[in-house]
This record gives C-alpha cells, sequence and structure tokens, in this order.
C-alpha cells in the first residue's frame, strides 16, 4: 500500500469530520448520518441534504469512507438508500484528527490553568 | 410547503446527471423527511435555509463536473497531437484574422469616443460648413444642446519649454471653446476650454492630449501652466483630455486642442477673415441633438434653415436642387459612416467575419467527425458502462471548447502581431500618425467569446452524430461501423461542400480585391523617380507675416533657377498623386452649346508654373502655366469686387482629360471659358490623367497659384517639387537655396519621389497583406479539412476496401472509388463557391464606387477567374489522394483480420 499522508486531510472540514464520527461505530446511510449528527450535537452542526451528498461523494473519491454492501433487515430498509462505512485510511484519518483536538483540548486546559491561577 | 417541495425537488433534479445517478434519490429522500421535521420546528426559516443549501450546491457540483470534464479534454487532446495543433492553428488563424479584421475595421466604426457623454446624442454633416452658417444652427435652441466647429488636422510647429533646436510638427484641432463642453468631457488634469474662458483677446490656451501628455510631457503633473510655442506665439497648456481620448471626428489622433480664438499668427488656418466669411466652408461641426430630437428632425430643420442662408445670400448662384445641403451622420464613434451606407459596410465587415470563423469551423468539424468515427469504440463502451449521451456530448463540447480557446489564444498573439506590423507602415504623406490599435480588453473578450462560440459551433454537431450509436455493435465491430446514410447528404458531405464553395468564394472576393489595388496603385511614372523629391515649407507657421511670405515666395524661384544642382522645380499646393479632398469644385460651361450633356463634378487643384514639366508629363493640347500666371491677382478677378458691371478679366485653367470630357461636348476645350467661384476661367491647356495614389483619377481643374497662396500659405504649406541629376542633390540645393534666405525657415516632409512611391506602395503592401492572408488562409484550411475529410472516408471503409481488394479488385479501381466521391464533393463546392463570389463581387461593387473600380478590374482578369478555382480544386485533389493512396496500400488480410 502506498503511504498517504495522514496531514494532508488535516483538520477536517466540520461536516467530513461529524460525517466520519457517525460512521466509526456502525454503518450509516445518509438520512442516518443527519439524524446521528443533529441529535449527537444537539442541533448545533445541521447537515443538510445537498451539503451532506456533497461532502459523501468527495469523501468516497478522496477514499475516506466507501459504500457497504451490507444491508439491514428488510423490513427496515428503504431500496433507496445507500449504506457507507469508514475506509481504513478514513480511520487513520479520523484517529489522527482525534488526537490532533486532544492535543488542542489538552493545550488549552494548561494555558486555561495558567490563566485562572 | 408544497410550493418550497417542488423547488428542492426541481432543483435536485438540476444536478449533474452523475451525482443524481449516485445520490439523487437519497437526497430527495433525506430531503422529503427533512422537510418536514423543519416545517414543524422552525417553519418558514427552516425551508428557506434547506432550499438554499440546495441552491449553492447546484453550481458547485456543475463546476466540479466541468474541472473533470476539462481535465479529460487536455488529456484526450495530447493523447492525439496532430489533431490538436492542426486545430489550435486553424482556429487561431480564423480567430486571429477576424479579430484583426474587428480591430482594425469594426471597432472604427462601432466603439465610442472614450470620455464623450451620451456619444449616440452627437452628430455631425457629411459636409463642410462656414462659420457664420455654424453659429446659425446653434442658435437654434430648441433643436441642439450645442454645436462645436472642428478643423481637423491642423499642422503646428511646436516648442516644448525647455526645446533648443527645430520645433516639432503635431497634428492637432483647431475647436471652438465650447468642443469640450458639447462633447461633455471632464478634464484629466487642469481644465478644458470653455466658452466663457477662451474669448478672443485672452491668453491663448492650449489643451493637450492624454497620449501628448505620456509621449511628451512624461505624465508630469505639473504640465498644466506651462508655456509652450505654437508657431513661434505663446500658448499656455490649461488642460490635459481624458485617458485614450485624442479628437472627435478624425480616424488619425490629434494631440492639440487650439481654440479658434486665438491670434491669426498662431493659427494661418484662421487668416482670410474665416470666421465672419460666409462662403468659406472651413469647418466641421459637431453637435448634440437637444432631449428628444432625432437625427431625420434635425437634419431637415437644419436643411431648410441652410437654404434660407443660402437664398440670402447676394452672391451665390441660385441653386435649384433638390437633395438635401446638410446630411447629417452619427458622430459618436472614431470613423462617421453616412447613414445610408452603415448597414451596408457593418454588414460587409461581419460577412467577412462570419465567412473566416465559419471556414474555420467547419474545417474542424469536419475534422471532429472524422475523429468522433476512430473514437467510437471508446464512446460505445462509455455509454455501455452507464454513461449518459448528454454526458459525452458535454465532454466532446468541452473537447471542443478546450481546443478553441487555446486557438483563440494563438489568435490573440496573431492579432498582436499584426497590430505591431500595421502600426509599424509608414503610411503615405499627408496622414498623420497612426492610432493606437494595440490588443486590449474589449479585443480579448471579443477573440475568447469568438472562441466559445466557435468551440461549441464545431464539435456539436459532430458530438450528436459520434455520440448516436448502437452501442452493441460499435463495440464489436470497432470504428469501421458504418454511419447511415453517410453516402448522400451526410452532414460530413455537406459540411464538406460548404468548406469548398466558401474558401473559393473567399479567395476569389480577395483576389479581386488585391487586383484591383495592385492595378490601381501601379503609378507610372515618364521620369526617372530617383531624380526627384519635394518638401514644404510654410512660412506663415514660422512667423512670417503675409508680405514678407509673398515676397518670399516671389523670390524663391529666381534662386532656384541659379542653383546648378537643380534641373527643374515647380511650386504647389500639394505634392503630385496624393489625393486630395473630395469636395466638388463648381463650374459651369459659359457657351451652353459646348458643355457636355451631363456635367460631371470636378476637383480643383492649386499648381504653379513647370508643374507638368517636372515630371515630363506631355501637354496634350496648349500650354500649362508659366511664372506669369502666379503673379495674377486672382482677388482682383473676382466678380465680388465689381458685380458684374464690367465683364470681369479671366483668370487661366488647365483641365485633365477626364475633366474636359466631364464639362465639354468635345474634347478640344483649349480657348473656352468657363464660370465658377465668381470668376470667370478660360481653358489655356489639357493635360493628361494621372493617377493618384488611391488609384483614382479624378476630373481636375489646375488653377494657377497666386500672389493670395503665397501670401496666406493653405494649411499644409506650400511644396516645392524639385528635380535634379539625383533627388538627393536637388534636395540638397533646395535646402542651402533656402537656407541663404532665411535660415531659419522650417522645411518639412522632405522626402524623395523614390521614398514617396515606395510609402505607396507599403500602405498597398498592407492591404495586400490583409487581403492576402485572408485568402491564403481559406485555401490552406480547406486543404487540411479535404485531407481530414477524405481520410475519415477511408477510415469507414477500411473494410470494404479491404474485402473490395481481397476479391480481386485493383489498386486503381478502389483509388478511383475513392477519389470520385471527393470530387464530386469539390465539383459542387466549386460551383456554389465560384456564383456565390461572383453574386457577393457585385454586391459589394454596388457599395461604393472604389470596390465598384477594384472588383471591374479583379472580375475582367481570366488568370484570377479560371486560376483560383484550378488551384483550389487542385490543392483539393491532393489532399484527397493522400489518404486514397494510403487506403489502396491496405493489406487486405491484416484488415479483415482486425475485424
Amino acid at each position: 500500500m502506498t503511504k498517504v499522508n495522514l496531514h494532508a486531510f488535516l483538520p477536517l472540514k466540520t461536516q467530513w469530520f461529524h460525517i466520519m464520527l457517525s460512521l466509526a461505530g456502525e454503518e450509516q446511510h445518509g438520512y442516518g448520518i443527519m439524524q446521528e449528527v443533529l441529535e449527537r450535537t444537539t442541533g448545533k452542526v445541521h447537515l443538510w441534504p445537498a451539503t451532506l451528498y456533497g461532502s459523501i461523494k468527495r469523501m468516497i473519491e478522496a477514499d475516506l469512507i466507501e459504500e457497504s454492501n451490507a444491508r439491514p433487515a428488510p423490513e427496515l430498509d428503504d431500496a433507496r438508500r445507500r449504506y457507507y462505512r469508514l475506509t481504513r485510511l478514513g480511520r487513520r484519518v479520523l484517529d489522527a484528527e482525534c488526537e490532533r483536538l486532544q492535543e488542542l483540548v489538552r493545550t488549552i486546559q494548561v494555558k486555561r490553568g495558567l490563566v485562572t491561577e | 410547503m408544497s410550493v418550497a417541495w417542488r423547488i428542492y425537488r426541481g432543483l435536485a433534479e438540476a444536478f449533474p446527471h452523475e451525482f443524481k445517478m449516485a445520490y439523487g434519490d437519497q437526497m430527495i429522500e433525506a430531503g422529503e423527511k427533512a422537510m418536514r421535521r423543519l416545517a414543524k420546528q422552525h417553519g418558514a426559516a427552516g425551508l428557506v435555509r434547506l432550499t438554499a443549501d440546495i441552491a449553492v450546491r447546484l453550481p458547485v457540483e456543475h463546476l466540479s463536473e466541468m474541472r473533470r470534464d476539462l481535465r479529460y479534454a487536455a488529456r484526450a487532446l495530447a493523447r492525439s497531437p496532430a489533431y490538436a495543433v492542426v486545430g489550435i492553428a486553424s482556429i487561431g488563424l480564423g480567430i486571429g484574422l477576424t479579430t484583426n479584421v474587428y480591430t482594425s475595421s469594426w471597432v472604427l466604426f462601432t466603439r465610442t469616443l472614450p470620455g464623450v457623454t451620451r456619444p449616440n446624442r452627437l452628430v455631425t454633416a457629411e459636409t463642410l460648413a462656414s462659420y457664420p452658417y455654424i453659429e446659425r444652427y446653434r442658435e437654434q435652441k430648441d433643436l441642439v444642446a450645442g454645436v462645436a466647429a472642428v478643423e481637423n488636422g491642423v499642422e503646428f510647429n511646436v516648442a516644448l519649454p525647455g526645446q533648443s533646436g527645430q520645433p516639432d510638427r503635431v497634428y492637432g484641432q483647431l475647436v471652438s471653446p465650447d468642443y469640450f463642453t458639447v462633447l461633455g468631457m471632464e478634464p484629466q488634469r487642469g481644465r478644458l476650454l470653455s466658452a466663457d474662458l477662451d474669448k478672443t483677446g485672452d491668453t491663448p490656451a492650449v489643451v493637450i492630449s492624454d497620449r501628448y501628455w505620456r509621449s511628451h510631457f512624461n505624465a508630469n503633473p505639473d504640465v498644466v501652466g506651462q508655456t509652450i510655442r505654437l508657431n513661434e506665439q505663446p500658448a499656455i497648456v490649461v488642460g490635459v483630455t481624458p485617458s485614450k481620448f485624442d479628437g472627435a471626428l478624425t480616424p488619425n489622433p490629434a494631440e492639440l486642442f487650439v481654440p479658434l480664438t486665438v491670434p491669426v499668427a498662431m493659427a494661418p488656418e484662421l487668416g482670410d477673415d474665416v470666421l465672419h466669411n460666409r462662403n468659406l466652408k472651413a469647418f466641421q461641426f459637431i453637435m448634440r441633438l437637444a432631449p428628444g430630437v432625432t437625427i431625420e428632425s434635425a437634419e431637415s430643420a437644419l436643411d431648410g434653415i441652410t437654404r434660407r442662408l443660402d437664398k440670402d445670400d447676394p452672391l451665390a448662384p441660385p441653386q435649384a436642387d433638390k437633395a438635401r445641403r446638410v446630411v447629417l451622420m452619427g458622430a459618436g464613434t472614431r470613423v462617421q459612416i453616412p447613414r445610408d451606407l452603415r448597414p451596408k459596410v457593418l454588414g460587409f465587415f461581419t460577412a467577412l467575419m462570419v465567412i473566416v470563423t465559419a471556414i474555420a469551423c467547419l474545417n474542424l468539424a469536419t475534422m471532429a467527425l472524422a475523429r468522433g468515427t476512430g473514437r467510437r469504440k471508446e464512446l460505445a463502451i462509455r455509454l455501455g458502462v452507464g454513461a449518459s449521451r448528454f454526458r459525452l456530448i458535454r465532454q466532446m463540447l468541452t473537447e471542443g471548447v478546450l481546443l478553441s480557446l487555446l486557438g483563440g489564444a494563438t489568435g490573440l498573439a496573431l492579432t498582436d502581431v499584426l497590430a505591431a506590423i500595421t502600426a509599424h507602415t509608414p503610411l503615405p504623406a499627408g496622414s498623420p500618425l497612426n492610432p493606437d490599435r494595440s490588443v486590449d480588453w474589449h479585443t480579448v473578450l471579443f477573440a475568447l467569446t469568438l472562441a466559445v462560440i466557435c468551440g461549441i459551433g464545431f464539435s456539436l454537431l459532430p458530438a450528436l452524430q459520434a455520440t448516436r450509436i448502437a452501442v452493441a455493435p460499435a463495440i464489436k465491430e470497432g470504428s469501421a461501423v458504418a454511419l447511415s446514410g453517410h453516402r448522400r447528404f451526410g452532414l460530413r458531405n455537406v459540411a464538406m461542400g460548404a468548406q469548398v464553395a466558401g474558401s473559393l468564394l473567399l479567395l476569389l472576393v480577395t483576389g479581386f480585391l488585391i487586383l484591383g489595388i495592385v492595378k490601381s496603385n501601379s503609378i507610372e511614372t515618364n521620369f526617372n523617380p530617383k531624380t526627384m523629391a519635394f518638401l514644404f515649407v510654410d512660412p506663415a507657421r514660422d512667423g512670417y507675416s503675409p508680405e514678407k511670405s509673398q515676397a518670399f515666395f516671389e523670390r524663391l524661384p529666381d534662386h532656384l533657377r541659379s542653383s546648378p544642382g537643380v534641373n527643374g522645380f515647380a511650386l504647389a499646393t500639394q505634392p503630385p498623386f496624393l489625393p486630395g479632398d473630395d469636395e466638388d469644385f463648381q463650374l459651369t460651361v459659359d457657351d451652353p452649346h459646348a458643355a457636355a450633356p451631363v456635367q460631371k463634378g470636378v476637383v480643383k487643384r492649386t499648381v504653379g508654373a513647370g508643374f507638368f514639366a517636372v515630371p515630363n508629363e506631355p501637354i496634350l493640347a496648349g500650354r500649362e502655366f508659366d511664372e506669369h500666371h502666379q503673379h495674377l491677382n486672382i482677388d482682383a478677378v473676382s466678380v465680388e469686387k465689381d458685380r458684374g458691371m464690367r465683364s470681369p478679366t479671366t483668370l487661366p485653367v488647365v483641365l485633365n482629360q477626364k475633366a474636359a470630357h466631364a464639362l465639354f461636348a468635345s474634347g478640344n476645350a483649349v480657348g473656352k471659358r468657363l464660370r465658377g467661384d465668381r470668376r470667370t476661367w478660360e481653358v489655356i491647356g489639357i493635360v493628361p490623367d494621372m493617377k493618384d495614389a488611391s488609384g483614382m483619377t479624378q476630373g481636375i481643374a489646375y488653377l494657377p497659384l497666386s500672389p493670395h497662396d503665397f501670401a496666406q500659405p493653405p494649411a499644409g504649406g506650400i511644396t516645392i517639387i524639385v528635380r535634379g541629376r539625383s533627388a538627393e542633390e536637388g534636395l540638397s540645393d533646395v535646402r542651402r537655396v533656402v537656407a541663404s534666405m532665411d535660415p531659419n525657415l522650417t522645411l518639412f516632409n522632405v522626402q524623395t519621389l523614390s521614398e514617396y512611391l515606395e510609402r505607396i506602395r507599403a500602405a498597398m503592401r498592407a492591404a495586400l497583406r490583409n487581403f492576402g492572408g485572408i485568402g491564403l488562409f481559406g485555401l490552406a484550411l480547406s486543404t487540411v479539412g479535404l485531407a481530414g475529410v477524405t481520410g475519415y472516408a477511408v477510415a469507414q471503409r477500411r473494410k470494404e476496401i479491404g474485402i473490395r481488394m481481397a476479391l480481386g479488385a485493383r489498386r486503381s479501381q478502389v483509388l478511383g472509388l475513392v477519389l470520385r466521391e471527393g470530387m464530386i464533393l469539390i465539383g459542387v463546392g466549386t460551383v456554389l463557391g465560384f456564383l456565390g463570389a461572383v453574386a457577393l463581387a457585385r454586391a459589394l461593387s454596388a457599395l461604393t464606387s472604389e470596390f465598384a473600380d477594384a472588383f471591374k478590374v479583379g472580375t475582367d482578369d481570366p488568370r484570377l477567374l479560371l486560376g483560383a478555382p484550378l488551384l483550389l480544386a487542385g490543392l483539393a485533389l491532393v489532399a484527397c489522394y493522400l489518404p486514397a493512396r494510403k487506403a489502396v496500400r491496405i493489406d487486405p488480410l491484416k484488415t479483415l483480420r482486425q475485424e
């Protein structure tokens, strides 16, 4: 496998980050991602449909996510839906981004400690 | 909510095909669900936000597809470099030549003057007017918002502050002080002229053009207030015109704008009491129409005023003409065209541009058709794996537009080169500086728009045709599958026939023009041009008083005669062969029985003794002027002085043959009398017609130079024509003679006749280059196109040819088969092109007499009439033969195995 520079993807765009975070646990279809993000952020981040699918298209092109062939039980399924999951690269990029954010949070905590003291 | 949903669905439908294939359904599902929830939670605001999101993403997705198409197109072009190079070259040539026509002709007629307010409200007359008439026009407040008088091409000897040595000769306009007010113009620096500040007697003010400010003052911001010397008189620079403005009513740039309130010493044009003499039609005028007034109503009102004014003049001969005495035309552009001619002139240039562009497009279209065939397999596979036909067409259009844009850039470079060549072509004497015609953003926009139109134009039909394929057989049989109905009236045959016809049309029409220009410009001389030269002297502009100036010219002949290097000399108001003004000189034959049944107009030239002897022109009858005639005081012989009580003394006049035929029934006119200019004239001699540099022979009445001309030389001064052992020797003697009389007198426009003729030929060569380039372009393109098309036909029939040859067909038979089709097309195209060219030549001849003359010469020339079609057909045959020869070299086994 060719070595991909993970850092070229960082920092991730907000929508991309939330989409990838949604897919971190399980495979999801587009509307499911939209719902999950809305609930997780208590309505603060709203992924609008056109933006969502535009992002999905570009993330597939960038090989961060891919379409999954697995489908849920027929009674829960909708034929129009497609399911997406993280690729290996996507997972590594998400890890790197989380790492970066945690680093950021640690820095902020140290600095805040200095300020409040 | 149903409205919002309909908008959402509509926008979702408008997404690129590929996007819709992958995500369309899901996006609609997600939108539907989100919409219900949003309407409940956020009401209208939520719906707006949802619709805004999809509206913003729509162009983004299209752009992203376009980028992809472009990348693909670039790769496709890189894969077939021969096609790309030929395509870029031909579209580049087409766009370059079209853009050149646009910049050198079209914009002069259409682009409005820079810095002028509402230029479409400005009008001017086709003829000159006298200043008192212009003042009367100005009083018509309900008709005009302002009228300014303009005298164009006025030369000034200019000395800048701190300049030593000979002053420069600079062209300017002599204008009434309200000139800039009429134009509605704001200064770039300082102030412009105004009727309040620039009255007679005020310190002479001058406005300089932006161009002159940059070239001669280095764009110095402190130029305002500086004193420069115009014709030895001090004048203050009061302002600079707006950027790019260099004069209205003139194709040639004016550098100075001098109010006509300055003293006569600064502008000798103002002599003769020209501002009060109602009979001296010395000025053009530019007029701003009052609000709501149309050009037609202004014209008829001014015509009425002019008729009343003419009638009031006791000295004017009664006129019973019905024609308009004032004919107005728009004045807001660089070059003015009479209203009735405007659609025709613009039509001609449009036709020229369209034909050149269409030929380039047709050429590319035939090549693209051929290429489409070669790519059938690729296209079929892409269709097979789910690409939409629309997608493929868009892809091919993108390729076409990319190619065309690259061609457009090449064309712009070509235009720039052509503009540079034009700018460096010297013009014949008498025409001031070349106007600046370098490439600007208008031109770039024009060329690129043209490129996009061409790109779509030449690739749309081939793309439609190439993608109209049945997938399975195309994949199976590859590129050799036959298109249905390609044999008779297929797109390809029509395109090819049209291309041959268009190319021949272009070749013939430009050929007609070239032959006409060459023939009419070949000036024949009865002497060795290397022995003749001329130069100008204008004492009034060197500060001479009329008396001093007259004395100078009266003494000059004696000095020249005693000079050893001068074999012959003559004075005149202009050098030989120079095209003159076209103002008719009104002459009527005294004896009505001797008059020609239809009196045609003649023009006048003022010449001195020896004007015909110096260039060895024969005198056909009678004699020419001698020095005695130069002393006749024309003014003393005016009817004005003696009110027709006594028979006025007659003045001598020499006619050329054309003028003699125009005025008299018989050619023998010597001794006959004429009336005109309120005087009586007696014909003393007949001379041959001499062609002028524009190739015209006019009827000319030669009048003698008079003491009045010497005292107040006309604009441009008096020319001294000299013949010596060599031109240089003659010139140096004249210089010595003039310097011995007054070392400070400026000699200008000094040139040998060879140089002068060379310049005329340079102008001719420029015309040849322009038209010849267009003709050759047509030839080259149609040859390339035909070769491409035949190659395409052969490629289509490889299998057929292979089978024929396998069954024993001879090479010559196959060759004949392939060539026959091409020959029929060439034949049809040639006939159509020939008929089209003759029709176009007829139509253009009807436009102007210049075209008519040129075409008459050209259409009479069998070399062109036979040669051009033969040349084109010959080249076309070669273009067909080469691919055909390649076809018969096909190894039948190899071809059949490949399939």
